[in-house]
């Protein structure tokens, strides 16, 4: 069993508060052949500037910025390197450092920690955060070939070349230990297709069923279509800056707090650990889970959990000050690639004891409106459609997704949602039967991004500034 | 023949999306082989070829895990992370063990070597710390569980690949 060192479970500690002020985002797409990459980026980079009803004109806040921090998950898939670079140029920001970065499907989130670290040391007052993907470059099965090089080359990449089968084994096992139904699982990929369907952003927005999800055919048993999210091209982008500056700005400014976490690539090679506690958790607990483990020749986190959201949610969590999420966060945003992983993911950030990572679903509390109770979910998950109905460019993603998160506090989800000429912009109709999905006063708001089979994650704690 | 003309200059084909044209841009074949080492893991796809299953371990009495008494890693490792100090080969104590999870792979990526569909499986073996991913003989004719027992095959000789694809399982 393998514990912790005591400075191992060091709370960061930033030396100034990090704000962000803007975001901008494209619509995705399966195939988006109209644009090159740096012109999708553009897009999102000038409603960044230009719609987030900043104090100063688009090109006086960009006459700000010290820094940029980019993401982009496989170089392949464009046969680009140093593609930050062209980007960087094109949205006219040379000779200013930027930096790229890469973890697999966490991407986005360490490309916000990195920009966030910018801010926080004081090597910039103002950061601009952006990722991108183009996946359509590639047929989908050579697509599949190239995320199944972010597995082991050598012990684990020849056996599928198909991601979502280095994924599914951890599917199965977390279904048979913790007993899991089925139909719960596939109420969270109906929630957030559903979901999507209000935002002009969507690639696949969709009003599904249960049992339509469970007829479907099946990618990587026990794992069906409508549980898996799909390629996607576009790019979002953030804008960070100092306490002082963010007011100048904007009056409306949210306070980011973010960590990471990290794990084994191969699975298989994580080693039984002790469970390091969140705040609302104390060691009875998970004394019966021990004891499960040890009839099952189980380990934590084994197949079933994800340590490095564990290790992500723990820090954050105390640098923040979130003591029991489900009381303490009114939404969240999750990594939701397969609808398992997200299942997964909520004993892992205490939304829900491990074992009892279900009852989020089936309490209702993980909808806007709890269908349970009749009064609004303690904490929507997935407003923005998540990766299921909306998105995973992969590096943009965990942008996005904080993207949404920020809208959301500042209370303008209907401004990013629901005006037609936001649609038309994307060559789309806003829907007749178009549904607001505002929270009502949200004040502090979690997003995880997450690489693959969880060697890297990110949780952030967004809360408002004013 | 105009002067600008190069020999081997030829259009490269394009689609239409639009307004924007799509250029179709083949990858090299055998001048783009890449010439990969598997190092001091040498010994472990050797074995492999000859019908063993051998893994590294720990005997370093400082470190703070094993205590010099670790168990086998597989896939193995030539240093250990916890200690940093070389380890060890030795041979599997058992190649019998019993499926911890599973999964059926009903269609691969491109250049996927392994017929489908079939069983990709995680193993348990005991003295081993770690669970070992790889494929199942005999396609899916038997539906498989978690716990179920296996054993472990090679592909040897003239049928290596000299790839981790030599060590296959099978149903006993």
């Amino acid at each position: 069993m393998i514990e912790f060192g005591q400075g191992n479970l060091r709370v960061p500690k930033w030396t100034r508060p990090v704000y962000m002020v803007a975001a901008g985002t494209t619509d995705f797409r399966k195939r988006y052949p109209e644009k090159k990459l740096e012109e999708l980026c553009m897009m999102a980079f000038r409603m960044l500037l230009e719609d987030n009803h900043l104090k100063r004109d688009p090109l006086e806040v960009k006459g700000l910025v010290n820094f940029a921090a980019y993401g982009e998950f496989a170089d392949h898939f464009q046969d680009q390197l140093l593609c930050e670079s062209k980007v960087h140029d094109y949205i006219g920001l040379d000779p200013l450092p930027n930096i790229g970065v890469k973890t697999g499907g966490a991407t986005g989130g360490s490309t916000m920690l990195a920009g966030a670290q910018s801010i926080a040391s004081g090597y910039s007052d103002c950061t601009l955060v952006m990722g991108w993907e183009r996946m359509d470059e590639v047929k989908t099965w050579t697509g599949n070939y190239y995320i199944a090089s972010a597995a082991c080359k050598d012990f684990e990449t020849r056996l599928a070349r198909n991601y979502a089968s280095y994924y599914a084994p951890m599917a199965r096992r977390f279904q048979e230990m913790y007993g899991v139904d089925e139909r719960v699982r596939a109420a969270i990929a109906v929630k957030n297709r559903g979901y999507a369907c209000s935002s002009p952003y969507a690639q696949q927005p969709g009003r599904h069923t249960v049992d339509e999800v469970l007829a479907g055919d099946i990618v990587s048993d026990p794992l069906r279509f409508l549980e898996c999210c799909a390629m996607s091209v576009g790019s979002s982008a953030m804008l960070l800056c100092s306490e002082e500056l963010a007011y100048q700005l904007t009056d409306n400014p949210v306070r980011l707090y973010i960590c990471g976490g990290t794990h084994t690539l191969r699975t298989g090679d994580r080693r039984p650990m002790r469970i390091p506690l969140l705040p609302n958790e104390t060691e009875a607990d998970y004394a019966w889970l021990y004891e499960e483990m040890k009839r099952t020749d189980g380990r934590w986190p084994g197949f079933e959990s994800f340590a490095a959201a564990r290790v992500a949610a723990y820090m954050v969590y105390h640098m923040a000050g979130i003591h029991n999420p489900i009381e303490d966060l009114d939404l969240v945003e999750t990594h939701d690639a397969f609808t398992i992983s997200d299942l997964q993911t909520y004993g892992d950030v205490g939304l829900t004891l491990y074992g009892k990572e279900q009852s989020y679903v089936t309490s209702g509390e993980c909808y806007l409106d709890n269908p349970v109770t009749g009064k609004p979910g303690k904490c929507p998950a997935n407003l923005s459609g998540g990766l299921l109905g909306t998105m995973h460019a992969v590096g943009a993603t965990g942008i996005f997704q904080m993207a949404e998160v920020f809208w959301q506090l500042q209370g303008k989800y209907d401004y990013f949602h629901g005006r037609d000429e936001l649609w038309a912009r994307y060559g789309k109709h806003k829907p007749a039967e178009w549904k607001s999905l505002q929270i009502d006063n949200p004040r502090r708001g979690l997003a995880i991004s997450h690489a693959g089979v969880g060697s890297h994650v990110t949780c952030a704690v967004l809360e408002r500034g004013w | 023949m105009s002067d600008n003309t190069q020999p081997g200059m030829k259009p490269q084909k394009i689609d239409q999306a639009g307004d924007a044209w799509i250029l179709h841009m083949p990858r090299f074949g055998a001048e783009g082989t890449h010439f990969h080492t598997y190092g001091l893991l040498t010994p472990y796809f050797k074995g492999l070829t000859e019908g063993k299953l051998l893994g590294t371990a720990c005997v370093n009495p400082k470190c703070p895990i094993t205590k010099g008494k670790g168990e086998l890693w597989i896939p193995p490792r030539a240093d250990c992370p916890d200690c940093h100090q070389p380890m060890p080969w030795h041979e599997v104590p058992t190649t019998q063990g019993y499926i911890y999870t599973f999964t059926m792979v009903e269609r691969g990526g491109t250049g996927l070597e392994v017929t489908c569909p079939y069983y990709q499986v995680d193993v348990k073996l005991d003295g081993v710390c770690t669970i070992i991913k790889s494929w199942l003989a005999g396609g899916i004719t038997t539906p498989i569980k978690i716990g179920d027992k296996v054993r472990a095959r090679f592909r040897t000789g003239a049928d290596a690949t000299n790839t981790n694809l030599d060590l296959y399982w099978e149903l006993i």
